[in-house]
Formats: structure tokens, C-alpha cells, sequence
């Protein structure tokens, strides 16, 4: 039987907008299939041993929250993540937790936050909030079965600006993405998974979480091929229904 | 005379009665027609009340209501923002609604609800004698930001309002923050120490760490989310002995409560008559109103045994034996008290979620992911039907299926004649039929109930 092991970095801090709805989303979809699927979820403090897992999570916290585990973030768990996504691990960071992988932060008043630097991409401040549903367009996920098309909600002053190693997650088919100027939404480099779309972005999204989990599968696995349709009509409704709202509206 | 005024005051009343001769409500639009017309408008009116607000991001409305029916047991006469119309506007309508064309009004007390968000706007224009918070909690993050930023806010409209009585939660650690380093008279409430024994610990605590220095707090005691006693072991701030205390709760029953209480050197024993832990902290926010008032005790008793509430915070209708309960849910933490109470139903239920994603409502639903409904699991032999509706009745239906409820038992039934008609006819005489709508949700679903089954007026 296979088994997946998921890391959730900094549950107790980064969980804003329920981000925990992603990890829900992939344990559902792995048990839904007798594949069994740990969670662990790792604090300050806590030593993260990227060899255990096989998904990890970060997700987006308030201003308060990022700054208590910047140091932790930076200084003791912060090589280990580095040599991770090296090393091909499947991550997903959403919103706070897809900053934080990049270079820096720069306030709208110049102030440098230095970040991980685990991807080529940086975030500059802004006054301005960018908020609301967001539809976006993935080539990967595209197939006779699927229309490449995810939604979600974004809620973000930063924007972001991808360098020439990372590719964006999807285009923007309404909304602001990355930065509401170049139409990228959230970044993909080697195995990390980066959106601005928090909170529900897996449950409503299923092409998007079976991908997350295909590409652990076949990390952990040799023998693994693909995996087994499910119903998801429940989900499909929600999706779609999102999606001709949100390109429909104003 | 004050000509512009009289002038605004006329034009704002005839608004207001045209609003209700068309039934749209009409809470909220003369009050922003009466600022704009003269924008002092609340200063001048204002000024020849004593007032209470009551503010903080869970159980304003039923603080408010539980406020009024004391100051009803000690033959005071008040106005107030019954229909939940808490920003400026609504607030301006409603001083508006009471007095006469001179700006006069009978009575010369206002218990007004207001939205934590808009406190700071009003406080350039109106400080309260008193001021009441209640808690806060995460809620409908995209309108306001961040929870740091809400309290913020309110920090600030206390700064500006130099005669205010504070009446603060001492178990909610950023509540409780609002007491510090002001010289406002506060008076606190709170749990004591053995009083009840939380059960959860919820990982998404809204609050884990130090407000003022980032140290993880330690609890002598949880009461429900963030709340209990906190305490700081590295800068030392710690939850504030309180003056108005839970020392037990007796009975925790679904539909009321038994406690006693401590304020001042006495004890009393109350019924409240509102099920779940978070209206006991409602209770005791308007006991400490009703201390700080001067009320003799046994009025305050009176009112909290002989309370029944109104505009959707819990709601039944009686009809063909069965009951429609209708419970607004608007913030993980609410919700899941919401869910707690449903856990303590003896019986089978029919149980509906309107879910809409308005301005009222907050336009982001991620929310809803927060929320345990996991918990609902362990009554899932009770629970018959489920019904998701609103707006985002589809994003509720597939939060349901990944909180591990039955998929056949869900069903998405968008309209709302249909949903009350199909969920009534499935219960049972004796049962209940549960209806959990979010704000705007609520407003529409409860003019359809009022139309079927001859509800009040809410506005009245």
C-alpha cells in the first residue's frame, strides 16, 4: 500500500484563511483511495527532516505571525528547506508562505526583509491590497479531462516578480496574480507549487491536488503509473460555477 | 433654531418612512443621506444622550440585547440599533428614528451595536459613555485586513473618546490589551480559574502569542478558543484580575445555562436563558454594564433569566409542531459554538447552511475551512438531511464531503421556498429543522419566513 507522509510548517502560525483546507484536500484524496496519508505538523523549534516527508506545506500568516517565525524560518530550518527543493521534494506555499521562499520583501517604504532565497523571486510592498476571486490557467493540468482552469481567492499588498529560472504557476484569466501587471499568477520551480490563492485552493481544485499528489507518488514510488479517478461532481460544481461567476463579473 | 439641522432631520425621517412603506428595510441609507447633508449631524444629536456601545467581533447583538433588557428590569428608556444596522450610517439613522424635529428625543439613553471596524469612525464624531468589547476573533478577514489591524482600530477610537468607561473580556488576551496603558476607568470580566474546563484546543487559535513581545502564552485554564488565563512568561503580561467573574457554570444545557457569578465582594446565581459557553461572556459583559450602572443585582438576574433573543442570533419558529431554529454563523469561532450547541440535540434534525459571499458577509469564504465541522462526524446518525444553499451553497457542500459527512446525504438546493418547504416537511413532529445562514443570507431567508409564517417586522 502506498503512503504518503505531509509535512505542515508552522500550523500554529501560518493558517491564515484557512490554509489547512489544502491540507484536508490532499489526506481526503489519498485516503479516498486506500493510499494512507500522515500529517506532521512542525513549529518553532520543531527540526524539520525533509527526508520523513513527501509533501510539504507552508502556508501565509499575518505580519505579526511571519515576523515571530522569520528567525526560526531563516536559521534553523532554512538549509534543510534549501537542500529539499533541491532535491526535488514536493512543496506547496500559498500567499505569506510563497514570499517567503523568494529573495526578499521590500516595503513600500524600502525597507529589505531578507527571505530564504530557496527560488529566484522577490516581493515589493504596496499600498494597495489585492483582493478577490481569482481564475487562472495551468497548461500542465490541461487534458481531455480538464480544462486547466483553477480558482481562488487572493488577498495580498505584495507583489511579486518571478527571475528566469521559475515559471508561473498559470495565466491569469481574471484577477491580479503575482503582481496585476504581467498576468503570472504563482510560480513553479522544480517540484515547489507557489499561488497567491489561499485558503480553499486544493478542495475546490482537484486536477490541481491530484497533480500534487501524482508527482509525490512518483517521487517515492518507482512502480507508481497514475492514479484512480474519483466522483467529483461535488467538486466540479463548485469549481465551475466559481469560475463562470468570477470571469463574468465586472 | 438650528435650521440645517431640523432641515436634515425631516428630509432623513420622510427617507426613512418611504424606506419602510417600500419594505426594503431603510437602516442604513438616511443616515448616510443625513451625514451628507450635515455632516456634524451625530455630534449634535448625540450629545444630550448617555451612551453604551457595545462592539468586538462575536456577540455584539445578543451583549446588546441582554444590556437593554437589564436597563427594560430597571425602568430605564433607551434607544437603539435593534436590526443589527452597526455602521455609521445605521447609527446615525437610528438617533435620528428617535428624536424630534429640534433634535430633542423623551429619553436620554442609547445602547448602540457597533462594528468593530466602524468604532474608530465614529469615535471622531460620538464617545460613549461606555464602551463594551466583547472579544476578538477572526472574522471576514478581506473587509477588515487583519485581526491586528482591527484591534488596532479600536485602540485608537478609545484614544480619541477621553470620558469612556471601558468593559473588557479579561480572558481574551488581545481584548484584554485594550486596558493597558490608558487611563480610562475598565472594569473586567471574565472565567475564573476552575470555573469551566474547555475541552478544545483549537490549533487555529487566534492568539497564541505574545501581543507585546512574540513569547508563546501559557494558560492556566481554556475556556473556548483563545480565551482563558493567559499568561506571558517573558514580558509578564497576563490576563487581568477581573471584577465581574464566572466562578461555575452549573448546567449547559441547549437552550440555556446555570452560573454563578462574582461582582464586587457578592455571589449570585443566574439562569441564562441562551444556550452555549460564548452567551455566558455575553452575559457577563451586560452584568458588568449593569454593576458599572449602579443596577441592584436581582434586576440583572431577572433579565438574564427572562431574555429571549431576536434577529436571527437563535431564532425558533413553532409551526405544525415542529420547530425552524435559525442560528446565524458568521466566523470560525462562532460557527463552531454553533456546531458545539448542535451536538448537545437529543433528537434526528434537518439541518440547513446558507452560505453567501456579499460585502455584509465578507466576499472570501475560506473561512468556512476553519470551521470543525469534522466534529459533526460524531452525530452523523442524527443528522438526515443536509442542505447547502446561498450563494456558496456548492464551496459548503464540498467543505461537508471533506469533513468526512455522507456525500448522498448532502444536497444543494439553491432555492430558498424550496429549501424550507423540503427540510419542514422531513421533520418530524417534535424535531427541529435547523437553518445556519450567514448575515445577508440570513436577511433574505428570514423575510421569506416572515412572509410564510407571519414573523415581526425586524426593524421594528
Amino acid at each position: 500500500m502506498y503512503e504518503l507522509n505531509i509535512c505542515h510548517l508552522y500550523p500554529d502560525l501560518l493558517n491564515l484563511y484557512g490554509d489547512r483546507g489544502n491540507i484536508i484536500a490532499i489526506k481526503k484524496r489519498c485516503e479516498w483511495r486506500g493510499i494512507s496519508a500522515n500529517v506532521f505538523n512542525l513549529t518553532l523549534g520543531d527540526t524539520f527532516e525533509p527526508e520523513t516527508y513527501d509533501i510539504v506545506f507552508l502556508g501565509g500568516g499575518q505580519d505579526y505571525e511571519q515576523e515571530i517565525i522569520q528567525d526560526d524560518v531563516l536559521n534553523q530550518k532554512g538549509p534543510e528547506i534549501k537542500n529539499a527543493i533541491k532535491n526535488d521534494k514536493v512543496f506547496l506555499c500559498i500567499c505569506g508562505g510563497y514570499q517567503l521562499l523568494g529573495n526578499y520583501y521590500k516595503t513600500w517604504d524600502g525597507k529589505e526583509i531578507e527571505f530564504l532565497g530557496a527560488l529566484n523571486l522577490w516581493t515589493i510592498g504596496g499600498k494597495k491590497r489585492m483582493i478577490g476571486n481569482i481564475v487562472f490557467e495551468c497548461d500542465f493540468l490541461k487534458s481531455p479531462d480538464s480544462d486547466g482552469l483553477v480558482v481562488g481567492f487572493e488577498n495580498h499588498s505584495g507583489r511579486t516578480y518571478l527571475g528566469p529560472e521559475v515559471t508561473p504557476l498559470g495565466k491569469v484569466v481574471k484577477g491580479y496574480g503575482n503582481n496585476g501587471e504581467d498576468k503570472h499568477e504563482g510560480a513553479i520551480y522544480k517540484n515547489v507549487y507557489c499561488s497567491y490563492s489561499h485558503g480553499s485552493l486544493l478542495p475546490k481544485n482537484p486536477a490541481l491536488t491530484d497533480h500534487l499528489i501524482t508527482l509525490a507518488l512518483k517521487q517515492k514510488y518507482k512502480d507508481f503509473v497514475s492514479l484512480q479517478k474519483l466522483d467529483d461532481s461535488l467538486e466540479e460544481r463548485a469549481r465551475t460555477s466559481m469560475i463562470s461567476k468570477t470571469v463574468t463579473s465586472g | 433654531m438650528n435650521l440645517r439641522l431640523t432641515l436634515t432631520i425631516v428630509v432623513s425621517k420622510i427617507i426613512i418612512k418611504a424606506c419602510r412603506i417600500a419594505r426594503r428595510g431603510g437602516t442604513t441609507l438616511p443616515g448616510r443621506i443625513a451625514r451628507f447633508l450635515c455632516p456634524d449631524i451625530l455630534n449634535q444629536i448625540a450629545k444630550n444622550f448617555k451612551t453604551i456601545m457595545v462592539t468586538g467581533t462575536n456577540g455584539k447583538t445578543t451583549t446588546t440585547r441582554i444590556i437593554g433588557k437589564i436597563l427594560d428590569e430597571n425602568g430605564i428608556g433607551y434607544i437603539t440599533n435593534k436590526s443589527g444596522a452597526n455602521l455609521v450610517g445605521g447609527i446615525i439613522t437610528t438617533f435620528i428614528d428617535a428624536v424630534d424635529i429640534h433634535g430633542k428625543c423623551k429619553v436620554s439613553t442609547a445602547l448602540i451595536e457597533i462594528d468593530e471596524a466602524a468604532f474608530k469612525v465614529m469615535s471622531n464624531y460620538l464617545s460613549p459613555d461606555i464602551l463594551v468589547v466583547t472579544n476578538f476573533f477572526r472574522d471576514q478577514l478581506d473587509r477588515y485586513g487583519e485581526l491586528y489591524t482591527t484591534l488596532k482600530g479600536v485602540k485608537e477610537g478609545i484614544v480619541r473618546s477621553d470620558k469612556t468607561h471601558l468593559i473588557l473580556n479579561a480572558d481574551d488576551s488581545l481584548c484584554a490589551s485594550l486596558g493597558r496603558s490608558t487611563d480610562r476607568k475598565t472594569i473586567y470580566f471574565g472565567f475564573a480559574l476552575d470555573a469551566y474546563k474547555g475541552v478544545e484546543e483549537s490549533i487555529n487559535s487566534d492568539a497564541m502569542f505574545c501581543l507585546y513581545c512574540k513569547q508563546k502564552y501559557e494558560y492556566s485554564n481554556h475556556v473556548y478558543g483563545h480565551l482563558g488565563g493567559f499568561r506571558c512568561t517573558s514580558c509578564g503580561y497576563s490576563r487581568p484580575e477581573t471584577d465581574v467573574t464566572c466562578t461555575a457554570v452549573e448546567e449547559l444545557t441547549s437552550s440555556s445555562s446555570v452560573i454563578t457569578y462574582s461582582a464586587g465582594q457578592e455571589s449570585y446565581r443566574a439562569k441564562i436563558n441562551l444556550p452555549g459557553l460564548y452567551n455566558i461572556y455575553n452575559a457577563l459583559a451586560a452584568i458588568a454594564c449593569g454593576t458599572l450602572l449602579g443596577f441592584p443585582p436581582d434586576n440583572t438576574v431577572k433579565a438574564l433569566g427572562s431574555f429571549e433573543c431576536g434577529f436571527g442570533r437563535m431564532e425558533a419558529i413553532d409551526t405544525q409542531g415542529k420547530t425552524i431554529k435559525l442560528i446565524l454563523v458568521k466566523n470560525p469561532t462562532g460557527f463552531n459554538q454553533v456546531l458545539n450547541y448542535l451536538l448537545t440535540e437529543d433528537k434526528t434534525m434537518q439541518l440547513a447552511f446558507i452560505i453567501n459571499d456579499r460585502y455584509a458577509d465578507g466576499t472570501d469564504i475560506s473561512w468556512l475551512w476553519d470551521v470543525d465541522f469534522e466534529k459533526l462526524q460524531g452525530i452523523q446518525d442524527k443528522l438526515e438531511n443536509i442542505y447547502t444553499s446561498g450563494l456558496r451553497g456548492e464551496d459548503m457542500a464540498v467543505r461537508l464531503k471533506y469533513a468526512g459527512i455522507y456525500s448522498d446525504r448532502i444536497s444543494i438546493v439553491k432555492e430558498y421556498k424550496k429549501l424550507v418547504e423540503q427540510g419542514l416537511s422531513r421533520t418530524p413532529i417534535g424535531h427541529s429543522f435547523y437553518i445556519l445562514p450567514t448575515y445577508t443570507a440570513m436577511l433574505d431567508i428570514r423575510k421569506l419566513l416572515k412572509d410564510m409564517f407571519s414573523l415581526k417586522d425586524f426593524w421594528k
